[in-house]
Formats: C-alpha cells, sequence, structure tokens
C-alpha cells in the first residue's frame, strides 16, 4: 500500500531523511519509531505531499507522490498536536473537511455521523474545538482525517499529550481502523507502538535502523542467550558442570538466597547453544532441582536504546 | 470552485463566531461615517468627494487588519498543513482566502452605500459620478487587500502580517504624495504606476480601461506573489 523507495529530505545541507526504504502492507499498522528529531514527521509530511521529497519517490496504492492530488485523496493525515480550527464548532469544522474533500452534501451528513459514533463526538458536536479537552480534539483531529474514507491513514504522535484513560481510548480506536485501513503512526512511546503496531521500524538521524514486528527486533538486538534460573540443592556442582560442556558460559549475576537456593543468571554468547536444555539435563545429573528458569528476551526498549545510541 | 467556495464559507463562518470580524467593521463604519458626517455638517455640501479622497486611507489601516490572521494563523496553528494536505492545489486556497476577504470589503462598501442614498435625498447628487467612484474605490480596495494577504503568506504572526501590510499599503499612498519632489521621470512613473493615481483619475468620473487593467494585474501579481511564498515554503 505505501511503498517507499530511497526518499530522502534536506534542509539546507542537514538530511532530515535519507535514503529510507520501506514498505507497508494493505491492512497493517506499522508504527515509525524514533527519538526527537529522527525524521519521523518529515517522512510523514512526505508521504501526505505537504513537503516534496529532495530525492527518491514513494508509492501509495500505486500512485507516485508526484501526482500529489490523486494520493492525497488516498491518505488521511493527523499532524503533530492535531492542529484544527479553535473558533469553529466540531460540526462546521467536519463540514467544511468533507467540502474540501469534495463530499456531497448527503456523503457528508452520512459520513459526519458515522465518524462521530466512531470516535465518540456525539456529545460535543456542536461544541467549540476551542472548549473541548486534548483528548477530544484529538478525536476531533482523527475524525476530520477519516472523513473522505482514506484507504490508509497517517497518523503523527496521536497520543501525545493525552491522559492514560484517553491514551487507551485512542488506541483502542487506532486498533479498531487498523481492522479495515493501512495504518502507518509514528511515535517514541514504545508500549504504545508494541500494543498497537502489527510491525515497526526504527529510524534515527533520518536513517532506518531497523524493521520488522516486535519479536524480530528483540531476537535482533539481543547478542546471545540469556537466562535466569534459581537452583536448589548441589547448586555449584551444577554451574560447575554446565561450564565444562560449555567453556565460554559466563555467570553474571548470582545471590544466595534462603534455605541454599542459589539466584543467577547466566549468558552465553552463541544464541544456539540450547542454554535452557543444557542446564536442565546439568541439574538432573547432580540431582538438584531447578526452581525457576527463565529466558531473558531483550525488550523493545533495550533495541531502541542499542538502535538509536541510548538518547532514549 | 467548490474548494473556493468552502475555504470562503470557512473565514465567514469564523468572521461571524468570533468578535474579530465585528470589532474591524464596526470600527470601519464607524470611522467612515465620522467622515462623511463632517463633510456634510462642517462644509454643508451634498457630494462625497472629500469623504472619497479619505477613503483610501481608511483602507490603509482597515485592510491589514481584515487580513492580517488569513494565512498568517493558518501557518501559526498548524492547520496550514492540514490545508495542504486536502486534495487541493496552492492557489485554490491562495484564491478562496482572497474571495473571503474581497467578500467583506464588499459587504462594507455597500453598507456604505447608505451615505450616497441620504445626499441623493437631500440635494443634486451626480449618481454616475459616484457610481464610478465606487468602482474605483471598490478596485483600490480590492487591490490592498491582495497585497495584504500577500503580507499574511509572508509571516506566521498576524501582528506582523498587520505591520507589514500597513507599510506596504502606506508606501504607495505616500509614493504618490511625495511624487512632486521627485525627479520627473520618476513622476511619470509614478503616475502610470501607482494605485492612488489611477484610483484619483477614476474619482473624476471616467472609467478608463488603463486604470482597470492597472488594478487587475496588481492583483495578480499580489495573489501570484503570495502563491510564490506559500509554495516556497514546503521547498526550503
Amino acid at each position: 500500500m505505501i511503498k517507499a523507495e530511497s526518499l530522502c529530505r534536506q534542509y539546507g545541507n542537514q538530511f532530515a531523511v535519507q535514503n529510507l526504504s520501506f514498505e507497508v502492507k494493505r491492512g497493517e499498522v506499522m508504527g515509525l519509531l524514533g527519538p526527537n528529531g529522527a525524521g519521523k514527521s518529515t517522512t510523514m509530511k512526505m508521504l501526505t505531499c505537504f513537503l516534496p521529497p529532495s530525492s527518491g519517490d514513494a508509492l501509495i496504492d500505486g500512485l507516485s507522490l508526484s501526482q500529489s492530488i490523486e494520493v492525497r485523496r488516498l491518505v488521511g493525515y493527523l499532524p503533530e498536536h492535531a492542529p484544527s480550527y479553535h473558533d469553529l464548532d466540531v460540526e462546521a469544522y467536519l463540514q467544511f473537511t468533507g467540502k474540501m474533500h469534495g463530499l456531497s452534501q448527503a456523503t457528508r451528513q452520512d459520513k459526519i455521523a458515522e465518524m462521530s459514533r466512531t470516535c465518540g463526538l456525539e456529545q460535543v458536536m456542536f461544541r467549540r474545538i476551542e472548549e473541548l479537552s486534548k483528548g477530544y480534539r484529538q478525536r476531533v483531529g482523527l475524525a476530520a482525517s477519516m472523513l473522505h474514507d482514506p484507504q490508509c491513514l497517517i497518523l503523527d504522535e496521536p497520543t501525545t499529550g493525552l491522559d492514560p484513560n484517553q491514551i487507551i481510548e485512542i488506541r483502542h480506536l487506532i486498533r479498531h481502523l487498523g481492522e479495515h485501513k493501512t495504518v502507518l503512526l509514528s511515535s517514541h512511546i514504545l508500549p504504545e507502538v508494541e500494543a498497537v503496531c502489527d510491525r515497526m521500524m526504527i529510524i534515527d538521524k533520518g536513517e532506518l535502523q531497523a524493521y520488522g514486528t516486535s519479536a524480530e527486533l528483540s531476537k535482533q538486538a539481543q547478542a546471545g542467550a540469556r537466562l535466569h534460573t534459581k537452583i536448589q540443592g548441589e547448586s555449584s556442582k551444577v554451574l560447575a558442570r554446565l561450564k565444562a560442556e560449555l567453556p565460554e558460559l559466563e555467570v553474571i549475576a548470582e545471590s544466595t538466597l534462603e534455605g541454599g537456593l542459589l539466584q543467577c543468571e547466566l549468558y552465553h554468547p552463541d544464541v544456539s547453544c540450547v542454554l535452557a536444555e543444557k542446564l536442565f539435563h546439568a541439574a538432573v545429573a547432580e540431582t538438584s532441582v531447578l526452581l525457576e528458569i527463565r529466558q531473558e528476551q531483550a525488550s523493545l526498549e533495550d533495541v531502541f536504546r542499542e538502535l538509536t545510541g541510548g538518547k532514549s | 470552485m467548490s474548494v473556493m467556495i468552502a475555504l470562503c464559507q470557512k473565514e465567514w463562518r469564523i468572521s461571524l463566531d468570533t468578535p474579530q470580524g465585528y470589532v474591524v467593521s464596526i470600527a470601519f463604519l464607524l470611522v467612515s461615517g465620522f467622515f462623511f458626517g463632517s463633510s456634510l455638517f462642517l462644509n454643508g455640501q451634498a457630494d462625497m468627494r472629500h469623504w472619497f479622497s479619505i477613503l483610501p486611507l481608511l483602507f490603509i489601516f482597515f485592510i491589514p487588519a481584515m487580513s492580517m490572521r488569513l494565512l498568517a494563523d493558518e501557518l501559526h496553528d498548524g492547520t496550514y498543513e492540514l490545508l495542504a494536505t486536502m486534495p487541493t492545489r496552492t492557489i485554490d486556497i491562495v484564491l478562496g482566502k482572497y474571495l473571503s476577504l474581497l467578500g467583506h470589503i464588499t459587504f462594507l462598501l455597500v453598507l456604505t452605500l447608505t451615505y450616497p442614498l441620504t445626499l441623493s435625498l437631500l440635494g443634486d447628487l451626480d449618481m454616475g459620478l459616484v457610481m464610478a467612484a465606487y468602482l474605483a474605490a471598490w478596485l483600490l480596495a480590492a487591490m490592498f487587500a491582495a497585497a495584504c494577504l500577500y503580507a499574511s503568506s509572508l509571516t506566521s504572526h498576524a501582528m506582523i502580517a498587520y505591520i507589514v501590510g500597513l507599510m506596504l499599503l502606506l508606501a504607495m499612498f505616500l509614493l504618490t504624495q511625495l511624487a512632486p519632489t521627485l525627479s520627473v521621470y520618476l513622476q511619470d512613473m509614478i503616475a502610470l504606476f501607482g494605485p492612488i493615481n489611477h484610483y484619483h483619475n477614476m474619482l473624476r468620473g471616467v472609467v478608463s480601461l488603463a486604470d482597470v487593467m492597472l488594478f487587475i494585474a496588481l492583483i495578480a501579481m499580489f495573489l501570484s506573489l503570495s502563491w510564490f511564498e506559500l509554495e516556497r515554503r514546503r521547498w526550503r
């Protein structure tokens, strides 16, 4: 649905986005992650034809960005901070958006009714946008961006500045929309992307750093196998036996708990060394008991920090 | 076309829903009424020559106030990003904004038609002359509006847009005032291209194609500049 091919955008001599290529499939929710100033907004502005790319191109449903009027019909866009006309009431604002998209009066009425229901705006239809809370304004922005029934939604940080309840509501809304539309959303809040998106990409300094599902990204970031365990019984013998089998094994943290229980964290540089299985066999051989055994996974946060130089 | 109408309606809706539109309109009508009344009662003359000669000055102060927020506010609030990502061309945005402003000014000028109507009841008024003068005033206002819209496209602060617009219009006005002190060549140039000079030509009751064309050319120039300025923002 969205296919970017080496998109570049320069401001003066500085590259805001450099050689960015990615693809978002139809009906997918894709997260665009990156620290502030990484080029997320610039990427979105290019995809919505607000800023022309300095070089490269993107195809939206097969249409090049140079066919900007056609592309804009396919795309619904919610800019950062959800700008809207504060002096208008919600209904007038949605009417205006519908007219700008060339919807006929009947379609407009239907769509406004439908969107106000989807986004929960029925209560505030005749209130001025100025008087609404930030969460409602965000919803108004979302409703306006979907009024012309776009196939593709581009949302720039849709949950910034909202309280936790509002964030959850907007997330639900986006998930619900993602069932029917292609969504590209940017954020620097990791749990949000993890909760909402099917796949994500991480960009930093305008360049693509990683691309995939949350599990794939975690795997990418993890260099080696890490295991957390609690051993009861002959724990030192168990570890000695395991070390004999895996000479590169390291014990990162070790502490003795009540009742002679040893809690430790093991690390081996080779992910495919089946550390957990070998630990189990070693414990059985020494007639010890493993009370806990847990594979440590790199969290999305670790991936993000690693790829963006710990700037998060 | 539907885009321009939608934009016009939105601007008028904002003007009607907020005090900004009313304040400027009422102030304009009060001040213009004062000048009309003063010439009528002080001089005891039932003609509008005095009022029409003052009118450019009123425009110079009031048109920048009517136009200042048109593009500057959109740029400031980020709503321009919404407009520019709707399926519209930049020129449609400029024309829509311009038409809304022109509509506002036309409405105010139509309200001042009560002055010649009052005068025609009191004395013998040359209606042909007054109509030519109204056409001149409308063209001048339309030209000033285009210049002020351009001023509004230059900045994202409405106040700065007002000052820039005011300066632009004052420059045009003062150039005509200063003309007698300049060299003959410059005087000729100002007579040829000065909008105020052409306005005064038309006040005599003669509507020549040259006068009308000058206003239209200047309007086209300022609208093109506004379009260019908005496009330039996307490229820098």
